[in-house]
């Protein structure tokens, strides 16, 4: 549906690097990386809005340089950008002053209904709060039928306790309303809930990109492992096994300590460096030989296992729970 | 809180020291002529045609600035380009130049140069004109118009304008339904700079036009020719129109 290809953009010291992805009809595309990775620019470009060398094609058609407004794309900002000079309803029927709405009447009753935003029409969009400036900016480019919608970290200015139901709706547009999602975060939970698929971006590059499960559970780099939350990185060879991959990664909640060496396949000897209490766990740090392990103790196992700084045990891993990168 | 009200003591002093002095000669000016003398000036034909001119020069000035200062102002608010800070410099000289010095440029241009001589081929005379009245308003106040024009659009975030085009819009319409708008109070304010500034333009008017008169020269004519009793009332008369026509456009906007 959308193909990407080799866009480059050079705005003063940052640039976007030949990105090449493709987002299939109907899906629902994350693009994942940290605050200052290019996610935006990306967004933007994919609107219009930057002038690019490379292609961008969209239903077999090259739109490069086609005008925004003749896109036919729908854009959700970080901070909304609700006309200020305009009631909630007359934002979001602005797109029918330029291009007829099939079925406008019904599609706009659907949409407040949906989004629930029914008491807010007639009111000035400088009163609403983060949530319902959200769902408006949202209902806006719904109602303009867009083929594909942009969405830049659409969450990240929302009371975290709305996200959940956001998020919810977010995930029943696709379906709901004909069209394809690419939503741009630095949170990769959104992602892990949101997404068909994922691309990762790092400093103006996509450095890994595919089905949503595979890049979450099963990242190809150190980075990518790295930012998505992966602790404990440790070279293959630790284990003593003959694998392609160089490193592995094991969750600290699937490590566990004892005072034998035949829990699991692999017991470790190793000797606590450090220990901090939170709420309801451990947090321990556990030497073995040049690797530091963070590991975290439920509180019940803590004090059955009578842990303390300085004390030598043993460090287990069920194969399982190996992840390798 | 000693301290703290010393501070304010000091400040409002300070402040009453100039809003006095800037209040107190318009107060003394209505003092001495009076309610009945006010209202023969403003009855007399010379009077109101003067103010009245006055008034509506300064305005079509600001209706031309409006066609053409203000799309300057958004170029100059959304683009970087060479040259750029060159254009903003000269958009100040004429708040710099004596006004006298601008009337007699402007006389150079519009009157005597081949500019003037190709105007007058096509029927627009500046010499003691309605035309020259206006042109000399307008070479000195278009800038408080362009200005502020230019920093109302620097508050229009120009997403609102990515926004409005990924919803249909084209550029111009954009311009007209999203930016226009929100920075309505800014050129307003800018255009009613323009127009009071203009109302009060004598130096270069009086180069360019003596005749017909506009109040300021009007006032000016009256009290080298016949003292101060015969110019003053035309100078409160003058003061209380424009003041009441801007308090009003203040009021409406305010209201919308």
């Amino acid at each position: 549906m959308l193909n990407v290809e080799n866009l480059f953009l050079q705005k003063g010291e940052f640039s976007l690097k030949k990105l090449s992805f493709n987002v299939e009809k109907n899906s629902y595309f994350v693009i994942l990386g940290k605050t200052g990775s290019g996610k935006t620019m990306l967004l933007e470009s994919i609107a219009g809005i930057n002038e690019i060398e490379g292609k961008i094609f969209f239903e077999e058609e090259e739109i490069t340089t086609l005008p925004l407004q003749k896109r036919g794309f729908g854009f959700v900002y970080q901070d909304f950008v609700l006309f200020p000079n305009l009631t909630v309803k007359e934002n979001i029927v602005f797109s029918s002053r330029y291009k007829q709405i099939i079925d406008a009447d019904a599609l706009f009753l659907d949409i407040i209904n949906f989004l629930q935003i029914e008491h807010l029409l007639e009111r000035k969009t400088t009163h609403l709060s983060g949530g319902e400036k959200q769902r408006v900016a949202m209902a806006r480019a719904i109602y303009s039928r867009p083929k594909l919608l942009l969405l830049d970290e659409p969450l990240s200015a929302v009371d975290p306790t709305f996200r959940n139901a956001i998020m919810k709706s977010l995930k029943e547009i696709v379906k709901r309303y004909d069209t394809t999602i690419i939503h741009v975060t630095h949170n990769f939970r959104e992602a892990s809930y949101l997404a068909d698929h994922i691309a990762v971006m790092m400093d103006g590059s996509i450095i890994e990109q595919g089905e949503s499960n595979r890049i979450l559970n099963h990242p190809k780099s150190i980075e990518v492992a790295k930012f998505l939350g992966f602790k404990n990185i440790f070279p293959s060879s630790l284990l003593n096994e003959n694998t392609l991959e160089n490193v592995f990664s094991i969750d600290p909640n699937a490590i566990l300590f004892s005072y034998t060496s035949s829990l699991t396949k692999y017991c470790f000897k190793c000797v606590i460096e450090d220990i901090m209490g939170i709420s309801d766990h451990y947090k321990v740090f556990a030497r073995v030989k040049e690797h530091l392990f963070f590991v975290k103790v439920p509180k019940h196992m803590f004090a059955k296992l009578d842990l303390k700084e300085g004390i030598k045990c043993y460090l287990c891993i069920k194969k399982k729970d190996i992840v390798f990168i | 809180m000693i301290r703290d009200k010393c501070f304010l003591i000091i400040f409002i002093f300070l402040a009453a020291v100039i809003a006095l002095f800037l209040l107190v000669p318009l107060v003394q000016l209505f003092i001495n002529v009076g309610p009945v003398k006010l209202l023969d000036a403003l009855q007399e034909k010379e009077v109101y045609e003067s103010i009245f001119l006055t008034l509506k020069s300064s305005f079509y000035a600001v209706l031309f600035v409006c066609v053409t200062g203000i799309p300057l102002a958004y170029l100059l608010a959304r683009y970087d380009f060479w040259g750029k800070s060159f254009v903003e410099s000269l958009l100040d000289v004429p708040v710099m130049v004596p006004h006298t010095a601008a009337g007699i440029a402007l006389l150079v241009t519009f009157q005597n140069g081949e500019i003037g001589v190709f105007l007058k081929s096509i029927g627009l005379e500046f010499l003691d004109t309605t035309t020259g009245i206006m042109a000399a308003m307008m070479f000195l106040s278009a800038p408080f118009l362009i200005n502020g024009a230019k920093e109302g659009f620097k508050k229009v975030d120009v997403k609102y304008e990515h926004m409005a085009r990924t919803l249909g819009a084209s550029r111009m319409s954009t311009f007209f339904s999203i930016v226009l708008p929100n920075a309505r109070n800014d050129i307003l304010n800018g255009a009613l700079m323009m127009w009071s500034r203009g109302l009060g333009e004598f130096g270069a008017v009086v180069i360019i036009a003596y005749h017909p008169m506009i109040a300021p020269v009007l006032i000016y004519d009256r009290f080298t020719n016949f003292g101060l009793s015969y110019s003053a009332p035309v100078a409160a008369s003058m003061i209380l129109v424009s003041v009441s026509v801007f308090l009003a456009i203040r009021f409406v906007n305010n209201r919308f």
